[in-house]
Formats: structure tokens, C-alpha cells, sequence
């Protein structure tokens, strides 16, 4: 006794996941991760040297136009600071989207070949996400020692934030991947969500520039509520209204149904991909 | 009596043809429209799988065959979870693995050491249960100097090898394997089937799909025999093998050559027929030794021109095996015709091959492009024929191919 015993019943397909079970494929999901690391950067020249220089001209950029040139209210708070702060939040969110986005696709002959809960696919694109996230930080505490913003007690909540983000670039990223498995063109969605969710989100400028009518409306994009924050715990700026709430609301919403909606795509999965 | 390691109850998996479910937002969506306008062609369900049901004891190891589309892929993806069934249940006792292709998720950037890894774990394998196999699979593999070289600097057959040293160490207790056996070079193929024989003697449940019959006859205790997605035989490997050859000779020679729909190629030139001439007279008697004709018909559209020529024949044992390819590319000629050409001979002086049953397989090319090309287009028998002329035939227990050959005494000078 004390056997595993698998039971596939065309009558009783499970709907829920074992968690059990994608417990046990976590060494999967952590080579996962790791495979795509190494890959990334293979064979690059500057290696992760590129994790860094992204987000350094990223800055640059919005430091220009939105800093200097259009002179964005920020607050009292230096303009790069405040910038890189939500640009940390976005860039995972949009790294997580990109690649989990067209992750199953990506590795169909994994899923025809052999079988693993597929849901370790998109979330060991999270874990891949890590690095830049940490660089990004990284960079953001120098730049705060630099222009003297000090941590307040309110760090203690980044974690949690934090946590909100990887929900929300996960919830629309393994959406987006179960999308993609019947509908192809989801894949030129992603760059389209990517490129107007950075200006549609609180990066280059804050909440407040927003028209009082349109707040609700600007709510309900969940990064909105993980951008303020990121602002919240590491900079110590409080969010102009309660609205944040809705936001980081619609995150785990999406998250929860990206799941539900996973499970019931996955059992076709090997079909249709 | 041992238990039950296996069970397969009223298997079933339906398919719909012709319909592309992924992919096409547009074909979604005019086929939503036509539904709406009332213009809507259901799909055509089609049932990949149909009542399978089986009990595998375990321990023992099950030799699934049958025909291409017969089902043998459908059932080891339900098996291995990879696709829900329609209908049925099945209960596997003890941990599962399956092995559908050798090297699934090998990523080419990749160092070998790297790839072990990866691959292992992706196999179901935890990174400590690879870590103690490591030494292990590298041994079987061969690869040691290339272990921090990246695969995409392997020649294939490396890669495979490499790829089949990882699969071969698991350790599951059921196993599911797809015709893993046809890679590598002769030698790494004879190190897979060792391999799989001590599998196979470990006491491990196996379910096993494979085109080898030979393989399947020396590693499986017994056979099903798939046709159509229902199980037509079950029980020992012989009386399976023996269905299999039994039916695909039917199928082949019934089914007048033109109207097989199992071939490949535009179709531009086909064969239409395959008659036989022994010792110059229709007949289709082939004796070993005989001056044997294979007059091979072609049907073209009318008018149809080609500038070359290509026309290869391949010989098949009754294992599928090839034995021997006869081929336009190896006559000194100029197979270009401006008007048509009815039939293309191909005649062999002293039949070689010694009794026992035959498939050719056809390829033909024109105009640069494969025009028909069929799998066991057609059989044959041989009879035992007195290939030496000494009025005495060979045992084909002996041999199976007879060589034109002298044998003599000598004495080295000193």
C-alpha cells in the first residue's frame, strides 16, 4: 500500500488543482526559471549587464521629457526617484506578461510531449522575472541614498506589494496565455497592453494629474494600486485617494479567474495548441 | 496472483475533423455567423479511441501495435495525462512516467550538464534524484568531453544519446514509452533495447508502443493489437504480431494500388499497378534465384511532361526492416521523357532473398518535386528457389539473403 494511484475519469475531470501536485513539480518550476536565465543571456556580450542598462535609459528618457522638459509635480520628491519607483513595478509586470504571455505556445511540444501541471509554465516566467526586478531595486536604492530619500516605517508593507504585483502581472499574463492557445492573435495584443499600460499607469507622473471624473474609470487598471504602492512603502508618498483599493482588488481578481480559466483550458491544451 | 498495476475501462476520444479549434479568430467567428444565418455544417466527430479496455498486471510489460492512426498515440497520451479522455476510466497503480520522445524541452543554448538537468526534471524527476543519477547517465551516454559544451554543438545522434541516458534512468514504477528505440547509431540502438530489457526485468509495469516488432517481441509479455482505434487482438505478442502482419497484407493487396489513400506526394505521377514477371513470363510465383521483373504502372495526367525522373524502391522484411533499395540514382541513364511513360521495369537477375514475406516500399520524384510515394505499396511471397543451382534450396532459418559467392582453398607461400 501507500502507492500513488492516478484516476482519470472522463466523468470526473478535476477541475480544481492539486496543489499537491504542482508541489511536487516544483523542481520543475524552478529549472524552468533558471533555463530561462541562462538562455536570456547566453551568448550575450554584455550578459546581465543588459538588466541593468534597460531600465538606466528608460529613466533617462522619462527623467528628460517628464522631469525637465514638461516638469511633472512630483511632490518635493526627485524626479528619477520617482520614476524608477514605478517603473520597478512596471517593468516586471510587463517582463511577467511578455513572457508568460506566449508561454504555452512557446513550448508546445513540451505540452504534446509530456505531462506536468502546464500552470508551472507561466508562473516559473515570475521567478524569471527576479533578476530584473532585483537590478531595478538595486538601482533604486542607490539612486535614494544619492538624492537622501529616507525608507519610512511603511517599507514593511513592500512586501506585500510586492507580492500584489506578481499577482497582477501573473493574473493578466496566465490569462493571456490561456487566450492565446485558441486565439494567436492575443499575441499582438501584449506589446499593444504593454506599450499604452505604461502611460495609462502612474509611472512618469502621479495619480493626482488624473481629472477628478476620470479617477474611477483610471482605477480600475490593477497597476495603478501596485505603482502607488511601491510610492506608499519605499518612498513614503501616500496615495491621494482610497481607489488604490479597487485596483489591487481587480488584481487578485484577475488572478483568481486566470487560474479557473487555466484549469479549464488546460484540459484541451495538448489538442488544440 | 499479482495486482492489478493497470486498468483501462471503455476508453474513448473524440475528435472533431476538420474543425481548427485554435488559432483563427476569424474562422471562429464566420463559423458563429454561419451558425446564426442557420448555414451551419456540424463538425464531423470522429473517435480517435473507441471501448478500449484493458488490465495490466504488474510488473509485466504490454506491447501495444497497430497501423499509423490507429489509435496507439491517442491512448498513450491519455495514459500519460497529457489529454483527457471523452469517455472511460483509467486506474494506474504506482508512480508514472512517460516518454512519448526522447529530448522533450533539450534547449539548444544549453550546456549537456545543463540539459541533464533540465531534462530530468521536466521527466518528473527532482534535481536530487538527478544529481545521484548524474555519473550514471553521463556512463551510458557517452558524452563526458561534451558535458559543458552547449547542445547545439552536438552532432544529432549526441544529442539523442544523451537525450535517451536521462529517460533510461528513471525510475518510475509504470512507465509509458513511444517508440524511443528507433534513434542513434546500430550500437547505441542495441545499448537502448539492453537497457530496456533490464527495465523491463526490474519488475516494472510497461506499456510500450512501437512500429519494432522485434523489439516489442523480445521485451513485451503480452500484445494489443490496435485497428482503428478498437482493440482487434489482445493477448500474447505473437498472435498480435502475427494479426498485424495478417491484416496489413489484406489492406495492401486488396485495395487496388491507385485508390490507396495512404501516400504522400502531389500526385502528378502515380503508381498504378505492380505486376510481377518471373523468368519472363507474368507470374506472380517469385522464386529465389529467378530473373525476377517488377513492371511498376504509371498513371499521369494526360499531357503531363517531366524532365526527370526519380524512382526509388526500397525493400521491406516482415519486421517493416529494410533490407534493400533499388533506386534510378544509381543507373548510369537519362530518365527524362517528353512523351509518356507507362511503366518503369525494374528487374533483378538472381533474386536474392530467400523465402519469406516482402513489402516494397515506392518513391518517385519528377520534375524535383515527390509525386506519389507509398509504404508497403505492394506484397509479395517469396518461395525457397534453387538460387546455386545444385538443386537444393537454403534453409531460410539460415539465411535470408543469398549472396553469389566462391569459396576456396589456399596455402600462404612460404
Amino acid at each position: 500500500m501507500g502507492k500513488e494511484r492516478t484516476i482519470i475519469d472522463a466523468k470526473k475531470p478535476s477541475s480544481t488543482y492539486n496543489l499537491k501536485e504542482i508541489i511536487r513539480y516544483k523542481d520543475l518550476f524552478l529549472v524552468l526559471a533558471w533555463r530561462d536565465l541562462r538562455v536570456r543571456y547566453a551568448q550575450t556580450f554584455l550578459g546581465l549587464f543588459w538588466a541593468v542598462l534597460q531600465p538606466l535609459l528608460t529613466l533617462l528618457i522619462f527623467t528628460l521629457i517628464f522631469g525637465q522638459a514638461l516638469n511633472v509635480d512630483t511632490n518635493g520628491m526627485p524626479y528619477p526617484v520617482f520614476a524608477l519607483s514605478g517603473m520597478a513595478a512596471w517593468a516586471y509586470f510587463a517582463f511577467v506578461l511578455n513572457q508568460s504571455g506566449t508561454s504555452i505556445i512557446g513550448s508546445q511540444e513540451m505540452v504534446k510531449k509530456i505531462y506536468f501541471p502546464r500552470l508551472v509554465i507561466p508562473l516559473s516566467k515570475a521567478v524569471a522575472g527576479f533578476v530584473d526586478f532585483f537590478v531595478s531595486i538595486s538601482f533604486l536604492i542607490i539612486l535614494m541614498v544619492f538624492f537622501g530619500v529616507p525608507l519610512t516605517k511603511s517599507f514593511l508593507l513592500f512586501p506585500l506589494y510586492f507580492l500584489m504585483n506578481i499577482l497582477t502581472a501573473l493574473g493578466v499574463g496566465i490569462w493571456t496565455s490561456a487566450l492565446t492557445i485558441r486565439f494567436r492573435d492575443m499575441t499582438h495584443v501584449i506589446p499593444f497592453v504593454v506599450q499604452l499600460g505604461l502611460y495609462a499607469s502612474p509611472i512618469a507622473y502621479p495619480t493626482s494629474l488624473i481629472p477628478e471624473k476620470y479617477q474611477l474609470l483610471y482605477y480600475l487598471n490593477p497597476m495603478v494600486g501596485v505603482v502607488e504602492g511601491f510610492r506608499y512603502s519605499l518612498l513614503g508618498i501616500l496615495p491621494s485617494n482610497d481607489l488604490g483599493f479597487l485596483s489591487l482588488a481587480i488584481g487578485a481578481l484577475l488572478f483568481f479567474t486566470s487560474i479557473m480559466y487555466f484549469r479549464r483550458v488546460e484540459r484541451v491544451m495538448a489538442d488544440i495548441v | 496472483m499479482s495486482e492489478i498495476g493497470v486498468k483501462v475501462q471503455g476508453l474513448g476520444k473524440k475528435y472533431h475533423v476538420g474543425l481548427a479549434k485554435s488559432g483563427d479568430f476569424r474562422e471562429n467567428f464566420r463559423r458563429k455567423w454561419k451558425h446564426l444565418l442557420g448555414d451551419y455544417v456540424p463538425a464531423e466527430d470522429f473517435w480517435a479511441l473507441r471501448d478500449v479496455s484493458f488490465e495490466l498486471e504488474e510488473g509485466k510489460a504490454v506491447g501495444i501495435i497497430g497501423k499509423n492512426g490507429a489509435g496507439k498515440s491517442t491512448l498513450l497520451k491519455i495514459l500519460s495525462k497529457i489529454t483527457e479522455p471523452t469517455e472511460g476510466r483509467v486506474e494506474i497503480i504506482g508512480r508514472v512516467s512517460s516518454l512519448l520522445e526522447v529530448g522533450t524541452g533539450f534547449h539548444p543554448e544549453l550546456t549537456g550538464r545543463e540539459n541533464i538537468y533540465l531534462n530530468g526534471t521536466i521527466l518528473g524527476m527532482s534535481r536530487n534524484e538527478v544529481r545521484s543519477k548524474f555519473d550514471e547517465i553521463v556512463d551510458f551516454s557517452g558524452i563526458e568531453d561534451f558535458l559543458d559544451t552547449p547542445v547545439k554543438r552536438y552532432s544529432s545522434g549526441m544529442s539523442v544519446r544523451l537525450a535517451f541516458s536521462v529517460a533510461a534512468h528513471l525510475e518510475p514504477e509504470v512507465m509509458i514509452i513511444d517508440e524511443v528505440l528507433a534513434v542513434g547509431d546500430a550500437d547505441f540502438q542495441k545499448k537502448c533495447i539492453g537497457k530496456m530489457g533490464e527495465v523491463t526485468s526490474s519488475g516494472r509495469t510497461i506499456i510500450f508502443v512501437s512500429h519494432n516488432m522485434g523489439a516489442v517481441q523480445s521485451l513485451c509479455d503480452s500484445g494489443i493489437l490496435l485497428a482503428d482505434g478498437k482493440i482487434q487482438e489482445m493477448g500474447s505478442v505473437q498472435d498480435c504480431v502475427n494479426k498485424y502482419f495478417e491484416n496489413n497484407f489484406l489492406h495492401s493487396n486488396e485495395v487496388p494500388l491507385l485508390e490507396r489513400k495512404d501516400r504522400e506526394g502531389n500526385g502528378q505521377v502515380k503508381v498504378k499497378n505492380v505486376e510481377v514477371y518471373v523468368n519472363g513470363k507474368k507470374n506472380n510465383a517469385i522464386k529465389t534465384g529467378a530473373e525476377v521483373t517488377f513492371r511498376f504502372g504509371l498513371h499521369h495526367e494526360s499531357g503531363f511532361r517531366f524532365k526527370n525522373l526519380k524512382f526509388h524502391v526500397g525493400f521491406n522484411g516482415g519486421f517493416n526492416e529494410r533490407l534493400s533499395w533499388c533506386s534510378t540514382d544509381l543507373m548510369d541513364e537519362n530518365y527524362s521523357f517528353e512523351q509518356g511513360v507507362d511503366f518503369v521495369d525494374l528487374t533483378i537477375k538472381k533474386f536474392p532473398m530467400n523465402q519469406g514475406r516482402y513489402s516494397l516500399t515506392l518513391y518517385l520524384k519528377t520534375n524535383g518535386a515527390i509525386s506519389d510515394w507509398i509504404k508497403e505499396a505492394f506484397l509479395f511471397d517469396v518461395e525457397a528457389g534453387d538460387f546455386y543451382n545444385m538443386a537444393r534450396v537454403v534453409d531460410p532459418r539460415q539465411a535470408k539473403v543469398l549472396f553469389d559467392y566462391q569459396m576456396k582453398l589456399g596455402k600462404a607461400e612460404d
